[in-house]
């Protein structure tokens, strides 16, 4: 019976093909409008580190000011460490990996005279990013472990950024310039772009992967200022100049570690602990003792990369796909009053109110197929613009991907059968005998 | 094989209530040919679609085939419909965009027939229509008579035992409306009890019996023959 039903509505829909289509559109409009939002939704709130959300934590510590605690994140610690900090966790050997890191750029040369210099983004961070971010490698590996803690000029590259010096050969043991200084080059990373950009979601979370990776010993040797956010609240409090810095307040470093058993958890925990009355005793960290570690699921919900705006935007973009069902409904209403004839003929001939009322609800079923399919179209377009005005900021958001898709036309569908419930029940319960008497 | 007793029926609009029947009481039996006659707006059709259970009565009592069918449920009553019942009307009532075979496949659809009994039966109706050259036409394609009897293969298909027409032959010009008629006649012969609504006073003197419905009720004067009949019998 489904078959026949479905044969009887693609007649029906080829029938009446002005109203059909504006059926369609109608559908269509709202599943487009809708999914291009949702997807960049969807797509804001994925989790590329999902396959180690259960080893993976972000640390956060309460140095802040004991007057005060710090405003700018949901669980009132600082989402980034002191320098101080973060050389001092990296002592502990109790995590399997972890790594400090923080924003960069240089400007890029190299011996190659066809080459225009050009700044490149640069990741200053110790050596244990790239295992413990699951970043593969195509040439080399990472660099020495000395190069952590003492001046080692040396760089592994983006796989764009070695095409672009190398022409994508192997490069591993070649030198390029940053910033007139000479780096070795000890490997070359694999495409690889997490998104949201997980690891420090502060600057920019949807910007593309680094281009430059250089080793997190080089600090003082160039006196390298974060590119990224820094935030204090004590001033000038270690002194001058650039060791002043590196020894004051304010925070700027991102913080990872991986955690394998909850023995190693708890282990770090009490290091922490230890950590943080140590230094109670120094005169820092006057705060209650608070320290945070946070699994990267949740530290995109801490983050907020999916915004208050966005999940408005959101519900007002499904409130429209509600206003263009609300138009569909009246559409196949009057559409299929239109046909009640037919289904009194139907009726006499031994059609069950029942069966009336699926015939029609298949209808409308189809309508929300093809409206769907054309929907999908419509939020491809719509992302595709979106991709334009963005002019790349967001272009691995704005993509579709198979279970989006898949979303959008179960969207469609159910909105077509609750445009269609109404009207098909209302066919479905005309009596017949009104349109058999003829005259 | 139909049995009224005191059916009404009424409709009520905000302002009027129309009685359209009034206590009917009726009798019609297995392979009858009953010709039903009387002024517009007496309550012919109303009787007609009572007796297919298009409509529920408003009070009385109805049973087909010794059944009482107003316990029945909507599914219950068309499935009867379907399998017991077939029905012709004035205006043909062909579905436009189906072809002669999937119009007269949409009873056989609700029947549940498997696609090779289906086939069978709409080729051995069109056959005893003789339209079985025409089966891939549109119903705009034909003849006013044309169309009606494929009305009719459509209400044969299932083999129904009780055929309700309500003037069949009020669209057609007196030729045609003289094959119909024969045609009707021929399927009464072969055992289907047929109820038809006429205002052809020559076709209705054909049925075997004619019934005068004025006001919403069987003729007095009727009556008043019948009780004498019964009397003398
Ligand atoms: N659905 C309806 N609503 C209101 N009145 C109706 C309806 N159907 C029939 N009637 C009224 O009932 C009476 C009988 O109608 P009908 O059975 O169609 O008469 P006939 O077929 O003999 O011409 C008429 O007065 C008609 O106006
Ligand atoms: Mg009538």
């Amino acid at each position: 019976m489904f078959g026949y039903y479905v044969s009887l509505a693609i007649r029906s829909l080829r029938g009446t093909p002005v109203l059909s289509a504006l059926m369609v559109a109608a559908i269509a409009v709202g599943v487009g409008a809708s999914m291009t939002v949702l997807t960049l939704n969807y797509m804001m709130s994925q989790n590329p580190l999902a396959h180690k959300d259960s080893v993976l934590y972000a640390v956060q510590l309460d140095s802040w000011d004991p007057n005060e605690a710090y405003q700018r994140s949901s669980n009132e610690m600082p989402v980034q460490l002191t320098y101080r900090d973060a050389t001092a966790l990296l002592r502990s050997d109790i995590p399997a990996r972890q790594a400090a890191m923080h924003r960069y750029g240089f400007t890029v040369s190299s011996d190659d005279f066809e080459l225009r210099p050009f700044s490149g983004e640069a990741r200053i961070t110790t050596r244990q990013f790239f295992a413990l971010f699951d970043v593969p490698f195509l040439y080399g590996g990472t660099w020495d472990a000395d190069a952590d803690s003492s001046p080692v000029q040396q760089v592994v590259l983006s796989k764009a950024t070695n095409e672009k010096l190398f022409g994508g050969e192997n490069s591993v043991g070649r030198s390029i310039d940053l910033n007139g200084e000479p780096f070795t080059v000890v490997g070359v990373i694999d495409k690889w772009n997490p998104s949201p950009k997980i690891y420090d979601l502060n600057n920019g979370p949807f910007n593309e992967a680094e281009e430059l990776y250089i080793p997190f010993g080089l600090h003082r040797k160039f006196e390298i200022y974060s590119w990224g956010n820094t935030n204090g609240w004590a001033s000038g409090d270690s002194g001058e100049g650039y060791e002043g810095h590196l020894q004051g307040e304010s925070v700027w470093i991102q913080y990872w570690v991986e955690l394998q058993s909850a023995e190693q958890l708890e282990n770090y925990r009490d290091f922490l602990t230890g950590y943080i009355r140590e230094q109670k005793q120094q005169g820092r960290f006057q705060r209650p003792l608070k320290f945070a570690l946070t699994r990267p699921s949740e530290w995109l919900v801490l983050n907020e990369v999916l915004s208050d705006d966005n999940r408005v935007l959101g519900w007002l973009s499904l409130a429209f796909l509600l206003v263009c069902v609300v138009n569909a409904v009246a559409l196949m209403l009057a559409k299929f009053l239109r046909k009640a004839p037919e289904a009194g003929v139907r009726r006499a001939l031994g059609a069950s109110r029942q069966a009336v009322f699926v015939q029609h609800v298949i209808e409308s079923g189809c309508i929300g197929v093809f409206g769907g399919l054309c929907g999908i179209l419509l939020a491809l377009v719509g992302l595709g613009t979106i991709r334009q005005l963005s002019f790349g900021y967001i272009d691995q958001v704005a993509t579709m991907d198979w279970l989006m898709m898949l979303a959008a036309v179960g969207l469609a569908i159910l909105a077509s059968l609750l445009a269609g419930i109404y009207p098909a029940w209302r066919v479905s319960r005309t009596n017949p005998s009104l349109y058999l008497k003829t005259q | 094989m139909l049995k009224m007793h005191n059916i009404r029926k009424s409709y009520r609009t905000d302002t009027i209530e129309t009685h359209a029947l009034r206590d009917f009481s009726l009798e019609v039996n297995e392979g009858e040919f009953v010709s039903v006659t009387g002024p517009s707006g007496s309550g012919k059709t109303t009787f007609l679609n009572i007796a297919g259970m298009l409509e529920t009565p408003t009070g009385g009592e109805y049973l087909l085939d010794g059944d009482n069918v107003s316990h029945l449920n909507d599914r219950q009553r068309s499935r009867l419909r379907n399998e017991k019942i077939g029905f012709i009307f004035q205006g043909f009532n062909l579905i436009p965009d189906l072809n002669l075979f999937d119009n007269i496949d949409v009873p056989l659809r609700y029947r549940g027939f498997n696609s090779k009994e289906r086939r069978r039966r709409i080729e051995k109706v069109l056959e005893q229509v003789g339209l079985s050259a025409r089966a891939k036409h549109l119903p705009s394609q034909l003849s006013g008579g044309q169309q009606q009897r494929v009305a009719i293969a459509r209400a044969l298909a299932g083999e129904p035992r009780f055929l309700l027409a309500d003037e069949p032959t009020g669209n057609l010009d007196s030729l045609m409306a003289r094959q119909v008629m024969e045609l009707l006649e021929f399927i009464n012969e072969w055992g289907t009890t047929i109820v038809m609504v006429t205002h052809d006073p020559d076709l209705a003197r054909r049925a075997h019996r004619n019934i005068q419905i004025v006001d919403g009720q069987v003729s007095d004067l009727q009556r008043a023959v019948a009780a004498a009949e019964a009397a003398t019998a």
